[in-house]
């Protein structure tokens, strides 16, 4: 009884902790912003350039050394087996054009690259990937508006269904502040995740907010505890099964490790705000009804 | 436990997506190996061998392995002498005669009818667009008939060649090859490709601006079928269409022409024919009419004919002619030039690597999420039941994707895995709210746990419909496969799951 006592006086003061991180991210975000141009840093599948998969063993230390000067932003990533964890791949990316890329690591390497044989080249233009990046933005916008529209039609109560919006956002906003401070660069696919990680946030929040203001069963902070336990094995076996799966393909597929980490780190954050943010708000607006 | 129709019904369907994944007979009972490519106008493309044959034997000797396969002809082929090999295939035998090795890459016969996505199972793709200009849909047909016979030219057959557009309107000519990579991708996609007209070995005219032809006729008077008969074979059906040449082509023409007889074979034309070139590969050679020597014609008529069973059918086969003929005429004649936005080429290499991370990362997830499931309830009938609607879940997604031959990409399978994510999710609301409420009927508070249930579904839903438009459709796979996930899973999975624990609670 104590928890729940004590839950009842502070719970106004508890958002603050929420707001306070959002605060922070926003202002992160906004220099972030200033000082790189856009809110994210992007990889060359939103920059434009050259990624190339080469299969062996190559030395990425060696490699970067070698070519940091002929080409431009270079970084690799090493592929490895699952088990032995040997090497088996190297992926570069630069932001250089292909052939000038195939030249400089032909010349490094002392042997052809055949592609799509023992190597794989992806090119993207600087032209389609701003169209992409620019798309991309306008399809969450979208998504985020059209998921705003379905949850007022099911609440057709403003706070209520604000508040689920602003703890999706909310969601959104801490999660790419941690992205950036983390240094990743963004790829399509990331943004992406971002799109999952609407899905998941807004499936907890309408949970807890048909159990609060639907339902008269129980006081409400019963109500609310009972969503709690609903809501955390929902978000905690999402977690944990991400997490499993971030680990063993995180050494295989860069695209897939990045849609997991913004899914562990949104989910996490997904916590926070569903159940003090979204709670305390719906307990605030309860209150005064 | 007796079994509701909802659950009957989600058997039905996980047996159909069995049926669907594997084929009939299940593919993985099938013997040999799978011919991936044969390398274009090598020996053994002459002699028969076709990308996607099922190779069975070697000289009597049965193979079941890529491996098998190779060592089998690395022994066969150790001297520079020729020799005869017998190759048999699933319904053919091949017999090969070389002094070196069939240019085959070979692949074991997949285990499923699931088809994977370029960056799984290896390929190319690019995306052209017209540099500096958006072209109509009319001008993207063009563009995309004239690639499609350029390819053809080249022998390249497994190729899908479409028009994507993204959501600021922008039209892009979308290029997928699967299986190796051919040689001279970049020129046969981003240029147009050379065509030229030849009588004997004189150039007439050429493609490409002022070269020749001004232009030709598409439409209404300028190009039309025009008659249909029935004939001893069929039926036939007559197109006609006009093109346009510069003075300077029409006087070569007619000097050309003037130095030719007429064909004392055949009266009505003349004794050489006008050869149409693409690339330096002949397509196609048209009759002359003996009325067109030494006449100084910038207008001149192109007559043809197509056939088929039905007039219908030889309707079609004559405008699909006389369409192939057209595109030809403007190739290297399109106004705009080509830039290659996108352009990957992926070796199958690390796809089996690939696949297996997945199937590990998968099982690995779900037995964490049975163990927290089995922790919090402590109840093995419906842990089970939920790991078994989720497994099902997946099944049956699979099972939609390789019906509609939908190539599995790594978007749709980042969307595999948010869908059963989601459904996990609204499998631990369907229990919790079974466990609350006792004083409610078990129906209604199944009924509860809907409303959270289709709420959810219907925010997912929503939110992933621009992602259908955005970015050339190159992250539609996570779209399609998770809109067919979550559907799946209202309509099918969740209320069989729905049942089952109300059994269960019962």
């Amino acid at each position: 009884m104590q928890k729940k006592n004590f839950h009842d006086k502070y719970y106004k003061l508890l958002l603050l902790i929420p707001a306070a991180i959002l605060l922070f991210s926003v202002i992160y975000l906004f220099a972030f912003n200033a000082q790189n141009g856009s809110f994210i840093y992007k990889d060359i599948s939103l920059t434009g350039g050259t990624s190339v998969t080469i299969y062996g063993q190559i030395d990425s230390q060696e490699l970067i050394s070698a070519l940091q000067n002929e080409l431009e932003d270079i970084s690799t990533k090493e592929i490895s087996d699952l088990i032995t964890g040997e090497q088996k791949a190297l992926i570069i990316e630069t932001k250089s054009e292909t052939q000038d890329v195939k030249n400089s690591l032909e010349n490094y390497l002392g042997y052809e690259l055949e592609e799509g044989v023992n190597s794989n080249f992806e090119f993207t233009g600087s032209s389609l990937s701003e169209s992409f990046y620019k798309q991309l933005l306008i399809a969450i916008l979208f998504a985020f508006i059209f998921m705003a529209l379905v949850v007022f039609l099911i609440f057709r109560t403003v706070v209520p269904s604000a508040a689920v919006i602003l703890a999706a956002l909310t969601d959104i906003i801490m999660t790419l502040a941690v992205v950036d401070i983390l240094g990743i660069k963004m790829s399509s696919a990331g943004i992406v995740a971002f799109l999952m990680l609407i899905g998941y946030s807004v499936d907890t929040d309408i949970l807890l907010t048909t159990r609060m203001l639907k339902r008269t069963s129980g006081t409400l902070n019963e109500r609310i505890f009972g969503a709690f336990k609903t809501g955390i094995t929902m978000t905690g076996t999402s977690l944990l099964a991400i997490i499993f799966a971030f680990i063993i393909v995180s050494s295989f597929s860069g695209v897939l490790a990045q849609i997991f980490t913004v899914l562990i780190i949104g989910l996490s954050f997904d916590i926070l705000n569903t159940w003090i943010t979204n709670v305390s708000i719906l307990k605030w607006y309860a209150s005064k009804k | 436990m007796k079994l509701t129709f909802k659950i009957y019904l989600l058997i039905a369907i996980l047996i159909l997506s069995l049926i669907s994944i594997f084929g009939i007979p299940p593919s993985f009972s099938q013997k040999g190996v799978l011919i991936s490519s044969v390398e274009q106008d090598s020996l053994a493309f002459e002699q028969g061998f076709k990308q996607g044959q099922v190779l069975t034997s070697i000289d009597g000797k049965k193979i079941s392995s890529p491996d098998e396969f190779y060592s089998e002809i690395q022994s066969k082929f150790i001297s520079d002498k020729k020799i005869k090999v017998i190759f048999e295939t699933k319904d053919s035998e091949i017999i090969y005669y070389n002094n070196a090795s069939p240019k085959l890459t070979i692949l074991e016969i997949p285990n499923t009818q699931i088809k994977m996505g370029l960056d799984l199972a290896g390929g190319s793709r690019a995306l052209i667009k017209a540099e500096g200009q958006e072209l109509g849909s009319d001008q993207m047909a063009d563009l995309i008939s004239i690639t499609s016979n350029r390819f053809n030219v080249y022998g390249i057959s497994d190729v899908n060649i479409r028009a994507v557009s993204d959501l600021s309107g922008s039209q892009f000519m979308l290029v997928e090859i699967a299986g190796a990579t051919p040689k001279d991708l970049k020129t046969l996609i981003s240029e147009q490709g050379k065509f030229e007209a030849k009588i004997g070995n004189q150039t007439v005219f050429t493609g490409g601006e002022n070269q020749g032809i001004t232009s030709v006729g598409r439409s209404g008077q300028q190009a039309a079928i025009e008659s249909c008969q029935q004939s001893e074979q069929g039926y036939f059906c007559n197109f006609r269409f006009t093109i346009y040449l510069s003075e300077q082509t029409a006087q070569l023409h007619a000097d050309i022409t003037n130095n030719l007889t007429i064909d004392p074979n055949n009266p009505e034309y003349l004794s050489e024919k006008l050869d149409l070139y693409l690339d330096d590969n002949l397509v196609d050679s048209l009759f002359i009419g003996k009325s067109l020597k030494g006449s100084v014609a910038t207008q001149i008529s192109i007559s043809g004919s197509g056939s088929g069973e039905t007039n219908d059918e030889a309707y079609e086969s004559a405008k699909d002619e006389m369409n192939q003929l057209q595109t030809v005429l403007i190739t290297g004649s399109l106004p705009y030039k080509l830039e290659i936005v996108k352009l990957d080429t992926i070796s199958p290499l690390l796809g089996h690597d690939f696949i297996r991370s997945i199937l590990f990362a998968s099982i690995a997830s779900l037995l964490a999420v049975s163990l927290i499931i089995f922790i919090r309830y402590r109840n093995i009938k419906s842990s089970l039941a939920l790991i078994l609607t989720s497994f099902s879940e997946i099944i049956i997604i699979l099972g939609i994707a390789s019906l509609i031959e939908w190539n599995l990409d790594l978007p749709s399978i980042a969307g595999i895995i948010a869908t059963i994510g989601t459904g996990i999710d609204q499998q631990i609301i369907v229990l919790d709210e079974a466990k609350q409420n006792r004083n409610l009927s078990i129906a209604q508070r199944m009924k509860r746990a809907f409303t959270i249930i289709l709420g959810a579904y219907f925010t997912a839903l929503v939110a992933l419909l621009p992602l259908l438009w955005a970015g050339a459709g190159l992250l539609k796979g996570f779209a399609i496969t998770t809109i067919i996930g979550i559907t799946v899973g209202v309509l099918i999975t969740r209320p069989a799951f729905v049942d089952m624990i109300k059994r269960i609670e019962k």
